[in-house]
């Protein structure tokens, strides 16, 4: 079925217009509005033939490793993905943290950040869209490891590749350093990321062998550094 | 009681942590899946980038185990981050040679003819003796979290398998909470050959 813009919009009536003038200035902006039926609008509609390269072929992304000025950006997708996760309260760090604790001489976690460029900016203004932050662990049976302490992409620049190519670099990355596993938690609820990680191989331990997460946190860690011999 | 002492591990002691590894896995049912080698320990523990820290608990030559051992207890744990809260410290494994755990209950069915240890004058005399364990689990506990506390580190994390009960009990006497029953957080693993798939794919 062909159709024009303009012989649908006497039928969809204003809100589609007004979604044609913020797609002309933020393509990105008016494509995550769109679902179904109005995309073909777009494809036909030969005004906006020059933008279907940056809608339909696949997103221009950057993936690199992060640096110390980056770690405002993380703290703000690290309190993104806390308030998916429903636990925004449990964030005490900020990019002060990050910095000290990434960038010194001692980093405890290395972290990846994908960028847009400019012109696919988000509708505030961020170009860094994604970020995969992890770390080398240990394992007493098989060595090495790698494990994805967090993955997010921003709603807006999901299904483009870019979760994929970020978990691909910290793949690449753990393949470079010998290490024979990657692991990382995902909340039971959480059937995208469950979705996303299962068509990729992963299994679900916590099921097959019952491995449970088990924490001392604040006081209860202080009780027992000062418990009597 | 005996006493033992807990140190940090040094190259020397690869072979004791490597066994001691085995037991540990023996008891999860999963001894096969070891695949880790004395030079894999020595070189990611005590080359120049450690992958991982450990501690070792040894007892007098006179209290050597069944086997002729002294190294008879080990923790090893490594610094993890949390983006809500900063440094970690996790507790990979934690295993105490079951002759120095705990509580052991020994029977000792005494007769006056033939009892060494306490001179009874009757006979069929049962004595239940109790013999407690070292402790020395709760001190590499304890030892682990004054660590964490000392290197700033907001909470020691780590995995048990939910058929561990009596480990399941030993951690949450101790104030540990359980994040997969509480949170819902489920452990997941990606293994070599489809990390090498996603490798090849980008």
């Amino acid at each position: 079925m062909t159709c024009t813009a303009s012989s649908l919009q006497g039928a969809i009536k204003e809100p589609v217009a007004s979604l044609f003038r913020t797609y002309e200035t933020h393509p990105t902006v008016a494509y995550s509005r769109l679902f179904g039926g109005i995309q073909a609008i777009l494809v036909t509609d030969q005004r906006y033939c020059r933008n279907q390269k940056t809608l339909f072929a696949k997103m221009r992304f950057t993936i690199c490793a992060a640096k110390p000025e980056d770690c405002k950006d993380i703290e703000r997708m690290i309190m993104e993905l806390a308030v998916y996760e429903k636990m925004p309260d449990q964030v005490k760090i900020s990019h002060k943290e990050l910095e000290r604790d990434g960038f010194g001489p001692n980093p405890y976690y290395q972290c990846l950040v994908a960028e847009v460029p400019e012109e696919l900016m988000s509708k505030d203004g961020h170009t860094k869209v994604g970020y995969a932050l992890f770390f080398y662990t240990y394992s007493t049976w098989k060595g090495r490891t790698v494990y994805m302490e967090d993955l997010y992409v921003m709603p807006e620049y999901r299904s483009k590749g870019i979760g994929k190519a970020l978990m691909a670099t910290v793949a690449k990355v753990a393949k470079e350093q010998h290490c024979v596993r990657l692991q990382f938690s995902v909340l039971d609820w959480n059937k995208p990321s469950l979705d996303f990680y299962l068509a990729k191989g992963a299994e679900d331990l916590t099921a097959k062998e019952g491995w449970h997460f088990l924490r001392f946190h604040g006081i209860a860690l202080d009780n027992l550094a000062q418990e009597a011999p | 009681m005996a006493n033992f002492i807990l140190r940090k591990a040094e190259p020397k002691d690869v072979s004791d942590i490597l066994r001691l590894i085995k037991e540990l896995a023996k008891f999860e049912e999963m001894e096969d899946q070891v695949i880790l080698t004395e030079k894999d320990l020595l070189e990611d523990g005590f080359g120049d980038h450690p992958f991982y820290h450990c501690i070792v608990a040894e007892v007098p030559k006179h209290h050597q185990s069944a086997d002729g051992h002294v190294i008879i207890g080990f923790a090893m744990y490594y610094f993890t981050y949390d983006p809500w809260i900063g440094k970690l410290l996790y507790l990979e494994d934690f295993y105490v040679m079951k002759e120095y755990r705990g509580m052991n209950v020994t029977l000792c069915i005494c007769e006056s003819s033939n009892c060494q240890i306490y001179e009874t004058p009757s006979c069929n005399t049962l004595f239940l003796l109790l013999k407690l364990g070292f402790g020395i689990g709760s001190e590499i506990l304890k030892k682990l979290s004054q660590t964490a506390v000392r290197t700033r580190c907001s909470s020691m994390h780590f995995i048990v398998a939910e058929w561990n009960k009596p480990s399941i009990e030993f951690y949450k006497r101790r104030g540990a909470s359980d994040l997969s029953l509480e949170e819902g957080w489920r452990l997941f693993k990606i293994d070599k050959q489809n990390l090498l798939k996603m490798t090849d794919e980008e």
